[in-house]
């Protein structure tokens, strides 16, 4: 009997992670860009306001309908979320929601808030005075920012649980308040809203590097490139500091994701930074890797002599898989390393030249940052998540305790892949039509 | 009256705006089934532009509604995401196609057939949300809902809440819907002195408010027979808003025949008003009947007190954000024509 229910659990399980990992990862591209963009829109109007130039208008117009659609869509995989929690993880809200459930109820205020004001935005071009309709994109900006902060608490309560006292396996004396800003939410709430604006500044940079390597005096594209590109470049090294931060963290509340991160097997002092690297689960070995001696004592714990322990003196079936982890860090930290390389020869050239690089190579680049920058966010994501395995909530409920008895969780996976491979394709194909309609139209229509 | 009646209330007023604002606003996507055949360019732009500015902001009252069974009443959020894992499931897949559908259709400057078939996806969705998220409401109504557990079988966990209630309840929902919204389409047709379009919707307000009408009816019926613990408290405690629930039906009839726009609008919002309180009032103290009660699901009363104070602050954003909205776009159109 006991053996048939595990088994039971086990065919639930990977389903339900997938579907999770799934939707949560189509929701957060669009989440970026809804924090980002009415930034971008903020600023183009902004300078249409002062200097009048109809051409700033134009960009934030344009701007704004991509946004209406992607916030349209990040609107709606957000609900699936909100119902996913309950659906595949009946357990997570039933033993916590009590603790943690106060971010979702701010969020909900952000949302409701964004949501309004996108509607007076989008609809509000011609109705509204132009320095009020300036003004009605505030709001936007701030709740979007807002939604993400409230959002990321919650999960960073996940990674580091606090509020509490756990009485007979139930949650008493609970302190929403404490739970909220718990040890890991300071560094992933700003690692996550920075990320948000460096995904926005690089895929909108990385559209208009197309167009310019196409056409290549267009100052409409050119504006756009410079503005969303420095949007990013300035975050650059902001993320690089606040990934540190991130890294101490973890460090100090769960040093299992840690030594995932980094592929430690031993426990050791003066332990070595490792470049790339093939983790090996069964020699228990980090192979093929750059090693610099002491690196990773000093970044986690600001000493090279510090000991970092090892993934072997951790029980087997409280650590997650290595091998993910390990390769997600390494694309998030490599891809923030291109970043800081892009930002450093912008500025090094704006410092000799007074100007933007104009190279054919270095529009080609920006095009490559903007997929890239979406492939270091989701990235983080998996460390953050994969590396909290096998727990969902670290060292108080397993992942396998919280997760559906529904039948049928495979066949929701697939069909749900199907919806969103439509809506997928369907948004981008809006999106490339917005882009490719006749500059008047978008002047002048609605 | 502890902390938990007054989020109580909160959530239904938040249930009760969802089910009036997107209620509507389904039943604008409804309307779009049943007439994709007829209808004109001139009727597809009402609806669009009546929809357009404010079909977000409505929907948010359900997230609303979710957030706070989940922070407040989370073992009654537990309880029903196992119980109603389909038609939460079905409904979901509605919200997603609903939404996805509206804004392609109006940003995707795609082919006529495209728009054609984003715009049937848009009307099936909008039909079979209500269906779903209404057949929901009648599992949880009909006091008979199984919570599944670990040893429930596949069977039981996908048909167990289906009954004759859940049946009624969705198809009423649908119907409810459609009567919402024509009647504010009416309201808006009458507003920007559309003559034909006016014509059209009193028609169409008056038809599906005579089957509203005797839906209702059949609905008492039904209660009676299919949820006796229900029928009783509605003896006991809910009979005043039943009877102001028909009251301000066959109100909001009269005043669309006398083409009185903005009374029948209120009235019909009214009629729905009382349908759902006098629902929760008669299942009270339950939330989903018959074992799971406010008190027996609810967070300590330390986390009520501050979701309420959080409420409290955001609603003072809030409400006159709403405002602002509703003003800007639902009042004005007087001047535009
Ligand atoms: C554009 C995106 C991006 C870039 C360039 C970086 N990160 Fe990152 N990182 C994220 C986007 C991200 C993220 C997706 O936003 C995560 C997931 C959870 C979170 O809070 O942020 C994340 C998580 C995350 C974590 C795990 C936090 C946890 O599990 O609680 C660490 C240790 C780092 N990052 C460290 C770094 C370092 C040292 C970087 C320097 C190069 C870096 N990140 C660049
Ligand atoms: C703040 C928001 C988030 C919350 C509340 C959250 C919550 C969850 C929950 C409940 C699970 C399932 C249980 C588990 O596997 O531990 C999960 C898994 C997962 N999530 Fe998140 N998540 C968030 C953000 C994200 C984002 C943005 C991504 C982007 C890719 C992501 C990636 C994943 C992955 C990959 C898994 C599967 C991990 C595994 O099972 O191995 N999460 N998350
Ligand atoms: C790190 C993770 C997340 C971030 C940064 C984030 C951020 C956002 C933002 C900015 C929006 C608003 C607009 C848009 O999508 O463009 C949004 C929408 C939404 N998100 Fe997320 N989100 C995250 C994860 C989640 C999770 C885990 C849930 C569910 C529990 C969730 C639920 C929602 C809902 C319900 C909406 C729609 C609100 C509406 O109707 O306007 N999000 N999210």
């Amino acid at each position: 009997m006991t053996l048939l229910a595990a088994a039971t659990v086990t065919d639930q399980l990977l389903p339900a992670r997938l579907q999770m990992a799934f939707t949560l990862g189509f929701h957060i591209i669009l989440a970026c860009f809804g924090v980002g963009l009415p930034v971008l829109m903020l600023v183009a109007e902004w300078r249409f306001l002062k200097t009048g130039d109809r051409l700033w208008q134009t960009l934030a117009r344009r701007w704004s309908k991509a946004f209406a659609v992607l916030f349209a869509v990040g609107a709606v995989s957000g609900t699936v979320l909100s119902f996913e929690l309950g659906l595949l993880w009946p357990e997570l809200m039933g033993q916590w929601g009590a603790v943690v459930g106060l971010p979702f109820t701010m969020e909900g205020f952000a949302f409701f808030l964004e949501a309004i004001f996108a509607g007076i935005y989008l609809y509000g071009w011609e109705r509204l005075p132009a320095r009020v309709h300036w003004w009605t994109g505030w709001p936007i900006a701030v709740s979007g920012f807002l939604s993400a902060v409230f959002v990321v608490t919650a999960n960073s309560w996940m990674n580091a649980p606090a509020g509490f006292r756990l009485v007979d396996g139930k949650p008493v004396d609970i302190d929403p308040l404490a739970a909220m800003f718990n040890a890991a939410s300071g560094a992933q709430v700003t690692h996550m809203v920075v990320a948000a604006y460096l995904v926005t500044g690089f895929s909108v940079a990385a559209f208009y590097a197309l167009c310019l390597l196409r056409r290549q005096s267009d100052e409409y594209c050119r504006r756009a490139f410079t503005l969303a590109l420095l949007l990013a470049l300035v975050f650059v090294p902001v993320q690089m500091l606040v990934g540190d931060w991130s890294a101490k963290v973890v460090a100090r509340t769960q040093p299992v994701k840690l030594a995932a991160m980094e592929g430690q097997f031993q426990t050791e002092r003066r332990a070595p930074l490792r470049i790339g690297g093939i983790p090996d689960a069964a020699t228990r070995e980090t192979r093929y890797a750059i090693e610099i001696p002491g690196g990773l004592s000093f970044l986690s714990y600001s000493d090279f002599n510090a000991e970092v322990k090892g993934l072997n003196d951790f029980p087997a079936q409280d650590t997650p898989p290595v091998a993910v982890v390990h390769l997600a860090f390494q694309i998030m930290v490599g891809i923030g390393s291109l970043m800081a390389l892009m930002a450093a020869y912008c500025a090094f050239n704006y410092a000799k030249h007074r100007a933007w690089p104009q190279t054919q190579w270095f529009l080609w680049s920006a095009v490559g940052m903007g997929p890239l920058s979406i492939l270091a966010m989701e990235a983080g994501w998996v460390v953050t998540e994969v590396g909290r395995q096998p727990w969902i909530v670290y060292g108080y409920m397993r992942t396998s305790e919280a997760v559906t008895m529904a039948p049928g969780v495979w066949t929701v996976f697939g069909t749900t892949m199907a919806i969103y491979l439509v809506i997928g394709v369907a948004t981008v194909t809006a999106l490339r039509r917005l882009a490719s309609a006749p500059m008047s139209e978008v002047t002048h229509g609605a | 009256m502890g902390p938990d009646d007054v989020l109580l209330i909160v959530m239904l007023t938040a249930l009760t705006l969802y089910a009036i604002l997107g209620g509507a606003d389904f039943g604008a996507g409804i309307w779009e089934f049943t007439t994709a055949m007829q209808a004109t360019d001139r009727e597809r732009q009402h609806i669009y532009k009546a929809i357009g500015p404010v079909w977000e902001a409505n929907h948010v009252w359900l997230i609303f509604v979710l957030v706070i069974l989940m922070n407040g009443f989370p073992a009654a959020f537990a309880a029903l995401s196992r119980a109603l894992w389909l038609p939460l499931l079905l409904a979901l897949c509605g919200i997603l196609f609903r939404g996805s559908a509206y804004i392609f259709r109006s940003y995707g400057t795609g082919s006529g057939r495209e728009r054609v078939f984003w715009e049937s996806v848009f009307a099936i969705a909008s039909t079979a949300t209500p269906l779903f998220l209404g057949s929901a409401a009648g599992a949880v109504a009909s006091g008979k809902l199984m919570i599944p557990t670990d040893t429930t079988s596949a069977v039981d966990f996908v048909v167990g809440w289906i009954s004759a209630l859940t049946v009624f309840t969705g198809f009423y929902s649908v119907a409810l819907c459609a009567y919402l919204s024509a009647v504010f389409l009416l309201r808006e047709a009458r507003q920007i002195g559309d003559e034909p379009l006016t014509t059209l919707w009193r028609q169409r307000a008056l038809s599906t408010g005579l089957w509203v009408g005797v839906l209702s009816f059949g609905g008492l019926v039904m209660v009676a027979i299919e949820a006796p613990a229900l029928a009783q408290g509605f003896l006991n405690r809910g009979w005043p808003l039943v009877i102001a629930s028909l009251l301000c039906g066959i109100g909001s009839l009269v005043e669309v025949w006398r083409l009185n726009c903005t009374r029948a609008a209120i009235a019909a919002g009214g009629a729905v008003t009382a349908v759902i309180w006098g629902w929760g009032i008669s299942q009270y103290p339950a939330i989903i009947p018959p074992a799971i009660t406010a008190s027996s699901a609810k967070a300590p009363d330390n986390v009520l007190w501050m979701m309420l104070g959080v409420i409290s602050l955001g609603a003072v954003f809030l409400l006159p954000a709403l405002a602002y909205l509703l003003v800007l776009f639902k009042r004005e159109q007087r001047l535009d024509a």
